[in-house]
């Protein structure tokens, strides 16, 4: 019983360690985003509590000696190209499992050739884009040169969770269904969807956000209109204010908005078809 | 000309990589026939009817339903439906939305697609688990919606892969029953494939017999068991002796083969003109049929053809004999027989006896190696 109890201990230890590390910069972020303003700066101890930083960041603020963020504009760039991003990378990553499905002729090659996308260092291919563009004489932008390589980055991991759903998928069911007479597409949209249907939502929500907040490909390669993690990063060069830490709180509100949205899909996609398919999503979580 | 239902003219697979998985299948089925298929894992049993269902490209030959060419027709305009083994039951549909689904490409009526599907429910006693969805389904109830959801469609007929494979042995024999029911009352015509040679002999109007990708035999089920054609059939159906020899001599009804147990006789399975004196051939006579007795009794008695041998042990259950015995070329039978048949008559462990059976019941098949 001794050695359990202390393995019991340090794996609690761990599990601290792990949260306070994970949780620790966004408490501290979420602490200062509340100091006083305008003159309050980024960091301890906290003047006086107020909500200033936030209406700053939303233009509510008045007018100050400190610029607002530049990044309004930024910001609909960035969520406008994750969700592109998002549905090119989920319907290619599920059209190309699809196609695995039966192995052809070079699949072998085709897979290292679409996975080799998420491998290759992120910034080599954002400037290696940049030289080809400028060769071409193609302008960069964010919803040109950054959107493919978003596609191209984001597209594998799609690809990889829709493989990995397709896997386990007992194809009898539509084997069935076109025995009953249903033609292969209404099979697909009927069937078969709604079977992958968690691991399209597992793609669709790796695939935005990993371009939501995307950097090194993304700064060579959108041109004079950033998207949201350069805007930041430009500002970091400058003076950095609380406002920065609001904005970081409101962000991350976001992205568990869209966690909890993507929660309660799978939750009553899985209770329809929890069947064959509820230990299919642990794989993927 | 006569119509047929089905009509498999020397269909052949080959897989992709190869792989000969069925060659020059001939079948002709009549309408409302119940066909079985059977054969040991791997003879192409799935492989034959996935080509008849259009799940699997047909190699070579030609498939004919009601005598129109489906040979390169894809599995969503046959009129076949096909029970898979594991039901393929789709799981985010519940058991009434399951039976619909094939009628919502058909261009039925609501009403009349209410009307079909509550018929169907009503005949598979569906009826208390129309609203729920597979998880909340038994095995007996997950086989039932598989068939209720192909009959709904009216195909010309249904194909079905091991469907019993699944279920208990209890269960599958009741279910053996309704299936066979079911057909009768439907007469449309089933192809159900099997390993288990009992129940291709207890469903089938006729059994085609399978080894490695060929058909051995189709017979009644009665005619398979008494008469096998080839020696893998005899050794695959029921419980057959064989003894092999060379061929001594042939005619319609006879035929006689040196075997080291001296010459034996038996209906040949093949046409006189076939077989060369000398070619090898194998006695088949069904362990139904052997007698047992005391050595030397009878012996005069040339009505049957005998041999000898030395009981092992007997076995006994109830009023049933097992006697084992051992034969002078070193095999061993297990016979069945009644134990006041051998009361009194010299069969004991130890003791030498004589096995009899009349000519009449043995079949002599030839032993041709499979020509390469
Ligand atoms: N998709 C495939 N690709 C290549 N070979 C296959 C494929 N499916 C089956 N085979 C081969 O074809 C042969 C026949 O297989 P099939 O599944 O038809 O056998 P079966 O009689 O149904 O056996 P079982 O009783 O085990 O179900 C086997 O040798 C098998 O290995
Ligand atoms: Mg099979």
């Amino acid at each position: 019983m001794h050695h359990l109890v202390g393995l019991r201990w340090l794996l609690g230890l761990y599990t601290a360690l792990f949260i306070a590390f994970l949780y620790g910069p966004f408490a501290v972020m979420a602490i200062l985003s509340f100091q006083q303003g305008p003159e309050g700066g980024p960091q301890f101890p906290i003047r006086e509590w107020s909500t200033f930083w936030y209406q700053h960041v939303m233009g509510l603020a008045p007018p100050s000696r400190i610029a607002p963020l530049p990044i309004a504009e930024a910001l609909t760039r960035s969520l406008s190209l994750a969700f592109a991003t998002m549905v090119v990378s989920t319907v290619l990553g599920t059209l190309t499992a699809q196609a695995f499905r039966t192995r052809f002729k070079g699949s072998g090659v085709v897979f290292y050739l679409v996975v080799l996308g998420m491998m290759v260092p992120g910034v080599l291919l954002g400037l290696g884009m940049a030289l080809v563009a400028d060769q071409l004489g193609i302008d960069r932008s964010w919803w040109g040169t950054a959107f493919v390589l978003h596609v191209v980055y984001t597209y594998p991991f799609a690809f990889l969770v829709m493989l990995a759903i397709f896997n386990r998928f007992d194809r009898s069911v539509e084997e069935a269904a076109w025995s009953l007479g249903v033609p292969p597409a209404r099979t697909f949209r009927k069937v078969t969807f709604p079977m992958i249907f968690p691991g399209v939502l597992s793609a669709m929500l790796f695939a935005l956000t990993l371009s939501y907040d995307e950097f090194p490909r993304t700064l060579f390669t959108a041109g004079s209109d950033v998207t949201m993690p350069i805007a930041i990063y430009g500002t970091f060069a400058v003076e950095i204010h609380p406002n920065l830490f609001a904005f970081g709180i409101l962000t991350t509100l976001f992205s568990f908005a869209v966690l909890t949205v993507y929660g309660i899909l799978m939750g009553l996609s899985t209770r329809r078809a929890r069947a064959r398919f509820s230990d299919m999503q642990e794989d993927i979580a | 000309m006569k119509q047929y239902d089905l009509e498999l003219l020397k269909i052949g697979k080959v897989y992709p990589g190869g792989n000969v998985a069925v060659e020059a299948f001939d079948l002709q089925v009549e309408p409302g026939e119940f066909i079985s298929f059977v054969g040991p894992s791997g003879c192409g049993k799935t492989t034959t009817l996935r080509m008849i269902a259009g799940l699997e490209d047909i190699t070579s030959g030609k498939l004919l339903i009601r005598g129109k060419d489906y040979t390169h027709v894809p599995a969503e305009r046959r009129p076949t439906a096909t029970i898979f083994q594991n039901y393929a039951i789709f799981p985010h549909m519940t058991v009434r939305e399951n039976i619909g689904f094939g009628l919502d490409v058909r261009g039925i009526g609501t009403e009349e697609k209410r009307r079909r599907v509550g018929a169907i429910i009503d005949k598979l006693h569906l009826g208390d688990v129309a609203d729920a969805k597979e998880t909340s389904l038994s095995g007996g109830q997950k086989q039932r919606l598989a068939l209720a959801r192909g009959l709904v469609t009216e195909p010309d007929m249904l194909l079905l892969d091991e469907p019993l494979g699944a279920l208990d042995a209890n269960l599958r024999k009741s279910i053996q029953e309704e299936l066979k029911l079911l057909q009768r009352s439907l007469n449309i015509t089933f192809v159900f494939v099997t390993h288990a040679q009992s129940e291709a002999l207890s469903m089938g109007d006729r059994v085609v017999v399978m080894n490695a990708g060929r058909v051995e035999q189709i017979s009644a089920p009665f005619e398979l068991y008494t008469r096998p054609k080839s020696p893998f059939v005899a050794r695959f159906i029921g419980r057959n002796s064989l003894f092999s020899g060379t061929l001594a001599g042939a005619g319609n009804d006879r035929a006689v083969v040196e075997t080291p147990f001296g010459p034996l006789q038996g209906t040949p399975a093949f046409q006189a003109s076939e077989a060369k004196s000398g070619s090898d051939a194998m006695v088949v006579v069904p362990s139904e049929y052997v007698e047992i007795d005391g050595a030397g009794s009878r012996a005069a008695d040339t009505s049957f053809d005998t041999i000898d041998g030395v009981v092992g042990s007997i076995d006994r259950v109830g009023q049933l004999a097992y006697p084992t015995v051992a034969l002078d070329d070193g095999r061993s039978l297990r016979l069945e027989t009644y134990a006041d048949k051998i009361a009194g008559r010299g069969v004991e462990p130890g003791g030498r006896v004589t096995l009899r059976w009349r000519p009449a019941r043995a079949t002599v098949v030839l032993d041709q190696q499979p020509s390469a």
